[in-house]
């Protein structure tokens, strides 16, 4: 059986003479895929082509073996929470849910079934006969997610969709996402908060001014970056002797001891040379307490891909 | 941690005049304005009738040039108050189209994106706000009014001589007092449209609407109800009478000078009325 | 996903949108201006009511008043017909000497303008003249009716379809429907054809209505039962097929132009000026088939500019098949078109 899949073929597009996206080939499985970029890199763009809401001037695009331009079998299995806060006028927050629902083909019954269940799962059931219009940040974000689950997609676009959520709200959704992921469906979300994108993702897309910089898991993607030495915090009792062991590799640039001479920050241009040494260190008897990489994170990454900081 | 009490103090120094503070919004509104070919385009179309008023104006002090059109062709080619009469109707359509092309970025950009705040936090009043949207469509659609009717005024004066002057020269100043108006009452009409209607499209409609609409509204009204009274809805036939009143030419029906006087005053103060009312820095849900 | 299936998905988008058009606070102007000749004849209506009851009582032969020429002296007129009911003297700018004298035979009044004590002009009216109103009827059908208010509120209703809602950056919910961009389009205008049509016909339907409240039950059943249905018929197809006509091209301007009003400026002038141009450029117009199917022609007299009556006399009035046939194939037409539009339509507020 073949694994269901996005692909992304040569896609450009250009706003005028904007650079949008170039050139991107990408192959997305399902399972949880966060875009990461700075402002104006692309992220948002790529979902509006994933979805159809723009198209490509190159390249096709594949959702699941559907095309963007065919809204009315994608959209059946794709639900996009998207940045664009408005709703159309005198849209209540139910409305906004079971519309989709009812042009599907559901029913009003079974729509307005499916619409209170997405509103309950994000805790909006309450507001839920309001107008759009009057809710605050996090409600219409709250909605907008409702109105993408509601259809109980295969395939969930979510653009920062954590934004403006309060802290309980935001880790019901991360798990929310996660339980989709673990179904087999596609979660692809693009965010900010780049400790929550280390938590939630199986794989990072790093997007940087319209193409594609790096992607993968994102481990992997630390161990496919050669310039940057990798960095280990080391927590033991005897750290100033572990240190000047260490100091006597080749690979080894550079090493911090702590303030409190029971830790020290390593960097290693060879990572497994540098598994060997720990190992060779600890079996002379010098106790380790802990080995943690410090920079295998998306905000490492993200420095070292993108530079700067978000 | 320590949190020390921070006292902030508004800015206490010497500010520019209230004039120069006012200008600052229709120089950059008029740059702005300029900058869009439509209204260049039609800049140069309203220009076409003022050039063949002038082209008129030659032809009537050269009447020898046209022997041989007959005897007729002097009364013809007769400047009177019918003429310029004529040409503030011509302008004065431009003015409705140049308006609904160039006022669409003059206050609803501000109220939809929140900009009243910030101009309402510094030293700039309503009025100061309104006046300065008002100053960028008075300036623009003067150059399509007044001044081409002046200079076709001078230009006549000028050839016809200073006997022509004597009897006429209230023509030059009804010219430019009416144009002023109409200016005057578009303006405050389409200010208003754009701050009450957000949607750009529907804001343009009412405008248009307001001097196309009401004119087939109220001829309907005179005709069916046998009246004269539906005129005063009227903004073209208000601003008729009353430039027919300032040229001296007398109509043969319709409504009396004064009452249309009247309506055009109501008329300019109903949009101020709503203007002021709609100005305020507060978003409003919809 | 059959044909069957996207025709009740059509209905079902139009059904969602035509409960938001009805109750938007914000369609009112709409109702307003297919409201206003019913408000207008109402009040007509009122108005000769009242006349009717304070009719006066002192009336003169008609024969008599008809026999008045002329040229006669103000003094052999009163001797004729008695002291007026009404009698008005006052001077001209010119210093001239003005009086105007008023009459009643019972059904009619008489005016008659005096200058100098002599008869200038005479005409009379009829208290509740139902050819007159009538006619009046005609005009403002094709004046304001087909002119102005379908035509402003098909633009209003229907070039904010697709760009109002680029405007409000809510297009984006109905790209996102299980649905194909033809069967969003085909919904929207169905909405939007079912609520013009309504407010529209509804609106000539009342105007007709009131325009015959007021006159004599049997007159109106005589006028019933020769072509009174037949007139409404007319006066119904021809709102109805402008309703379409013009709510296509209207259509197409929002999906088009990102400001339509300039275009529909245009097409309002080129609407206007239509009855002066060649005849094959005449056809090209919503108003010339709308026109056509109007059943009463607008009175003319020679006090009327010739370019007002060459503006409401269609040089060749096509038939009713013809208008019907070509209303058809002109909103066809748009639509295929604006279909092909929408399809490639993108999402990009960052540009309205």
């Amino acid at each position: 059986m073949t694994v269901p899949e996005i692909l992304f073929h040569d896609v450009s597009k250009f706003y005028g003479e904007v650079l949008g996206v170039n050139k991107v080939e990408l192959r997305i499985l399902p399972g949880i895929t966060s875009l990461v970029g700075p402002n104006g890199s692309g992220k948002t763009t790529l979902m509006n082509l994933l979805t159809g809401l723009i198209h490509p001037d190159r390249g096709t695009i594949m959702v699941r073996g559907l095309s963007p331009r065919d809204p009315e079998r994608l959209m059946r299995i794709t639900g996009y929470a998207t940045q664009y806060d408005t709703a159309p006028r005198g849209t209540t927050g139910f409305d906004f849910v079971s519309t989709g629902l009812i042009v599907a083909g559901n029913t009003k019954k079974q729509a307005a079934d499916l619409a209170w269940k997405a509103l309950e799962h994000i805790g909006m059931t309450e507001a839920a006969h309001r107008k759009v219009a009057s809710y605050s940040k996090g409600m219409r974000q709250r909605v907008r997610l409702a109105q993408a689950i509601a259809g109980d997609p295969d395939v969930l676009v979510l653009d920062e969709p954590l934004n403006g959520l309060d802290p309980l709200i935001r880790a019901e959704t991360v798990a929310l996402f996660q339980d989709f992921a673990a179904q087999g469906r596609h979660v692809i979300l693009s965010s900010h908060v780049l400790q929550e994108v280390d938590i939630i993702s199986d794989r990072v897309i790093f997007i940087s001014n319209g193409m594609i910089v790096a992607e993968g898991e994102i481990r992997g993607v630390r161990e496919e970056i050669h310039e940057h030495p990798s960095q280990y915090m080391i927590r033991c009792r005897d750290a100033s002797r572990v240190a000047s062991l260490l100091f006597g590799q080749d690979h080894i640039t550079e090493v911090k001891l702590h303030d409190d001479r029971l830790g020290l920050l390593v960097m290693t241009r060879d990572r497994v040379a540098f598994s060997r040494a720990l190992t060779g260190i600890a079996l002379d008897g010098h106790t380790i307490e802990s080995v943690m990489a410090v920079d295998a994170n998306v905000d490492a990454l993200y420095k070292y891909l993108i530079g700067g900081s978000e | 941690m320590t949190v020390y009490r921070r006292g902030y103090n508004r800015y206490q120094g010497p500010i520019t005049g209230r004039l120069s503070r006012l200008l600052v919004l229709p120089k950059y509104s008029w740059h702005r304005v300029l900058q869009q070919r439509l209204v260049v385009i039609l800049l140069i179309m309203a220009m076409f009738y003022p050039l063949g008023c002038i082209a008129f104006v030659y032809l009537s002090n050269h009447v020898e040039l046209l022997k041989g059109f007959g005897s007729g062709i002097k009364d013809f080619l007769e400047i009177d108050g019918n003429f310029f009469l004529i040409f503030m109707h011509v302008q004065g359509i431009f003015a409705i189209v140049l308006t609904i092309v160039s006022g669409q970025k003059l206050i609803a950009p501000d109220l939809s994106n929140g900009a009243l705040q910030l101009y309402f936090s510094r030293p700039l009043s309503r009025a100061d706000y309104v006046l300065a949207r008002l100053l960028v469509l008075l300036g623009l659609l003067s150059l399509i009014t007044w001044i081409p009717g002046l200079l076709v005024f001078s230009l006549q004066s000028g050839m016809a001589g200073w006997s022509w002057f004597a009897q006429n020269w209230n023509l030059g100043l009804s010219v430019f007092i009416g144009s002023l108006l109409w200016i005057l009452l578009i303006s405050l009409i389409a200010l208003t449209c754009w701050a009450y209607i957000r949607r750009k499209i529907m804001a343009e409609l009412s405008i248009l609407g307001v001097f196309f609409v009401l004119n087939a509204v109220a001829t309907i009204g005179n005709n069916v109800l046998g009246v004269t009274w539906a005129s005063f809805f009227n903004p073209r036939q208000v601003i008729d009478r009353i430039w027919n009143g300032l040229l001296g030419i007398t109509p043969e029906s319709g409504p009396a000078v004064f009452g249309c006087w009247i309506a055009l005053m109501v008329m300019m103060t109903l949009p101020l009325m709503i203007l002021t009312r709609k100005l305020r820095p507060v978003e409003v849900v919809s | 996903m059959n044909a069957v299936f996207r025709i009740r998905q059509t209905w079902i988008i139009a059904r969602l949108l035509l409960r938001r058009v009805f109750l938007f606070r914000r369609s009112s102007w709409v109702y307003l201006l297919a409201m206003f000749p019913a408000v207008v004849f109402l009040a007509h209506g009122i108005q000769m009511k009242i006349q009717n009851q304070w009719t006066p009582s002192r009336v003169t032969p008609s024969a008599l008043l008809e026999s008045i020429r002329e040229g006669a002296r103000e003094d052999e007129v009163i001797e004729k017909a008695g002291i007026p009911i009404k009698d008005r003297s006052f001077q001209s700018k010119q210093k001239k000497q003005l009086r105007n004298m008023e009459y009643f035979d019972g059904e009619r009044w008489w005016f008659l303008s005096f200058r100098d004590g002599i008869l200038q002009y005479k005409h009379n009216q009829k208290l509740v003249d139902f050819t007159k109103d009538r006619l009046a009827f005609a005009g403002m059908f094709q004046f304001y009716y087909l002119r102005l208010a379908i035509f402003f509120g098909c633009l209003g209703i229907f070039a904010n379809l697709f760009r109002g809602e680029m405007l409000d950056k809510t297009l984006h919910f109905w790209f996102l429907a299980p649905a194909r961009r033809e069967v969003l389009l085909a919904g929207k205008y169905l909405a939007s054809v079912i609520a013009a049509l309504l407010v529209f016909t509804v609106g000539a339907v009342l105007g007709f209505a009131m325009m015959l409240w007021p006159h004599h039950a049997a007159q109106v059943t005589a006028y019933w039962q020769d072509q009174g249905l037949s007139h409404l018929f007319s006066y119904i197809s021809a709102a109805a097929l402008g309703c379409m006509g013009y709510g296509s091209i209207f259509l197409a301007f929002g999906l088009l132009f990102r400001n339509p009003i300039f275009p529909s400026i245009v097409i309002l002038f080129w609407e206007n000026i239509n009855g002066v141009l060649p005849t094959w450029l005449q056809k090209l117009s919503v108003l010339h088939y709308a026109q056509s199917l109007c059943p009463v022609p607008v009175p003319t007299n020679d006090s009327m500019p010739v370019l007002i009556r060459l503006l409401i006399s269609p040089a060749d009035p096509p038939s009713t098949f013809t208008a019907i046939f070509g209303f058809i194939i002109l909103t066809a037409l748009v639509l295929w078109v604006t279909s092909r539009i929408v399809r490639r339509l993108e999402i990009n507020y960052n540009t309205e």
